[in-house]
């Protein structure tokens, strides 16, 4: 009762109309309508920039991969202390909690316009959820088999790398293929703010009326989407 | 020479007695059974030994050093193996990559980053491997082994680990009955080609007659027989598995560290099993008698 009401508040909140959403079949029409015949001429430019956005994506994900791993290692209370592993947490949340846009937006002012400062906030931000996920994942592994590799007379780090690592493994990797896919569609909007891709052209395209052309960039990101959730399945499965 | 000493040991967990001793030596080359049921303390016990756990009062020598002691804890842990009932192997690593990491405590920890083990470390776990009976099976996971071969997978990993105590905590239970005997033979026939001291937790006195050379009987946290296999009567086996006192009051009796078997007691075992109960043979040490 309490949750319907709050979410009735919510829909008030924002601003919800039955009535304006049912009148607005014509203009969906009209929307899609002027999407064909798609305009291919720009084809080769709305490649080239999706490409630019999946590499983006790719070396952003990459990067933070590279710093996720060991702050998830410090973030998990199972294999650090609380005195680490609190602020770590802490740390991980509020990075968690800026907003890509304006992530983005400090980057171009920082290092200029161009992919550059795109990868850096894709970076930054997949920090936030891959360290947390990874932490998260670290948290579950038995127990029993940290102890009994400890108890080998291993190390700290030796206890990581073959009691921990070895069961994280595939979740690991899933997660990260997982957040490649989040961060191309995020990186594709990432040119609104001049960092780099194919939000750019999103950005000219729609402001500028020139449906024929968004259509092409449809077919194109749509596709790049399906491919990489192709990637994921596979890289799950091989992964195991 | 003694490896294990302990001396007034209580281990409380919260405001509960897991565990009561007020002496306790294991010397060299014993092969040493713990019986008791579940809850008995046996589990504490071998936690104790390898260090995983700290007294709450009283002390604990494991080869003449404290075994929870943060200092030099890595020369310490290779020295003292433990075999868990769970075997907590990784179930995605290969059987010959579970054997290797007994010898973690041995490999720099940069060479282990990379994954690496010195030539001679995997030379000698193919050789452990074969000793346990699983020759040719070290390239497939653990996930895919049976029961037995896991366990002879364990075993094989605290036997890499060349240390001077190996513990064992319930090794067989998970196995049936003849997989049990045959994993336990292996066990006890390794550790005598390496006169290795060797501590079990078992359920099974029938099974553990025939490879101990000493019986601790654990209830309540107390130990209440020390000796021989073969004096660990019918009568004492009744006592070790049946003799929960009646009343709780004895079990949490902290104020007495010893188990002082009441006439009470007796007649509770009596009324239960409807056995007349002997005194103890003389040739056998009851503590606390």
């Amino acid at each position: 009762m309490a949750i319907s009401s709050f979410v009735l508040w919510a829909l008030r909140w924002s601003e919800f109309d039955l009535a304006v959403l049912l009148s607005s079949g014509d203009r969906f029409a009209e929307f899609f309508s002027r999407l064909v015949p798609p305009d291919w001429s720009v084809s080769k430019l709305v490649f080239r920039s999706t490409i630019e956005t999946l590499m983006i994506a790719i070396a952003g994900t990459a990067v933070a991969v590279v710093f996720s791993l060991p702050l998830g290692f410090l973030a998990a209370s199972n294999v650090s202390p609380p005195w680490i592993s609190h602020p770590v947490k802490w740390l991980l949340g509020f990075i968690r909690s800026i907003p890509l846009i304006v992530v983005a937006m400090l980057f171009v002012a920082a290092v200029g316009l161009g992919p550059f400062p795109g990868m850096l906030a894709i970076a930054f931000h997949s920090v936030g959820m891959l360290g947390k996920f990874y932490a998260e994942e670290f948290e579950t592994a038995e127990k029993g088999i940290l102890d009994a590799v400890s108890g080998t007379g291993a190390t700290w780090s030796q206890t990581l790398r073959y009691g921990l690592w070895p069961q994280s493994i595939p979740q690991v990797v899933a997660f990260t293929v997982y957040r490649l896919e989040m961060n191309f569609r995020d990186a594709a909007v990432l040119g609104l703010v001049g960092a780099g891709g194919v939000g750019y052209y999103i950005l000219l395209y729609v402001r500028g009326f020139q449906y024929e052309k968004v259509a092409v960039l449809l077919v194109v990101i749509i596709g790049v989407v399906l491919m990489l959730d192709n990637l994921t399945f596979w890289v799950r499965r091989w992964v195991r | 020479m003694k490896v294990i000493e302990l001396d007034s040991v209580h281990v409380l967990y919260g405001s509960s007695l897991a565990l009561d001793i007020e002496h306790l030596e294991i010397g060299a080359g014993e092969r040493v059974f713990v019986l008791g049921h579940s809850g008995s303390g046996k589990t504490t016990l071998a936690r104790l030994i390898k260090g995983r756990l700290r007294p709450s009062s009283g002390t604990v020598r494991v080869l003449g050093r404290d075994p929870a002691s943060a200092r030099d804890r890595r020369r310490r842990q290779r020295r003292v193996a433990m075999i868990d009932q769970e075997y907590f192997l990784v179930p995605r690593l290969t059987a010959v990559e579970n054997v290797l990491q007994g010898a973690l405590g041995r490999v720099p920890p940069w060479m282990s980053f990379f994954g690496i083990y010195p030539r001679t470390e995997w030379i000698e776990a193919e050789s452990v491997l074969a000793e346990v009976e699983l020759d040719g099976l070290g390239h497939r996971r653990v996930e895919t082994l049976s029961g037995g071969q896991k366990q002879r997978t364990a075993i094989a990993r605290a036997l890499m680990q060349q240390a001077d105590i190996i513990l064992a905590d319930e090794p067989v239970s998970a196995l049936d009955p003849e997989l049990a005997e045959d994993a336990l033979e292996l066990l006890v026939a390794c550790v005598a080609r390496r006169e290795v001291t060797l501590l079990v937790d078992l359920h099974q006195p029938e099974l553990a007659r025939r490879y101990a050379t000493r019986f601790l009987g654990l209830a309540q946290g107390r130990l209440v027989y020390d000796g021989s296999p073969e004096g660990f009567t019918d009568e004492i086996a009744e006592l070790v598995y049946r003799g929960r006192p009646a009343d709780e009051a004895a079990g949490s009796d902290l104020a007495s560290p010893r188990l002082t078997l009441d006439a009470q007691e007796t007649k509770h075992v009596d009324a239960e099993t409807g056995l007349a109960t002997a005194n103890p043979r003389s040739d056998i040490r009851l503590v606390g008698d």
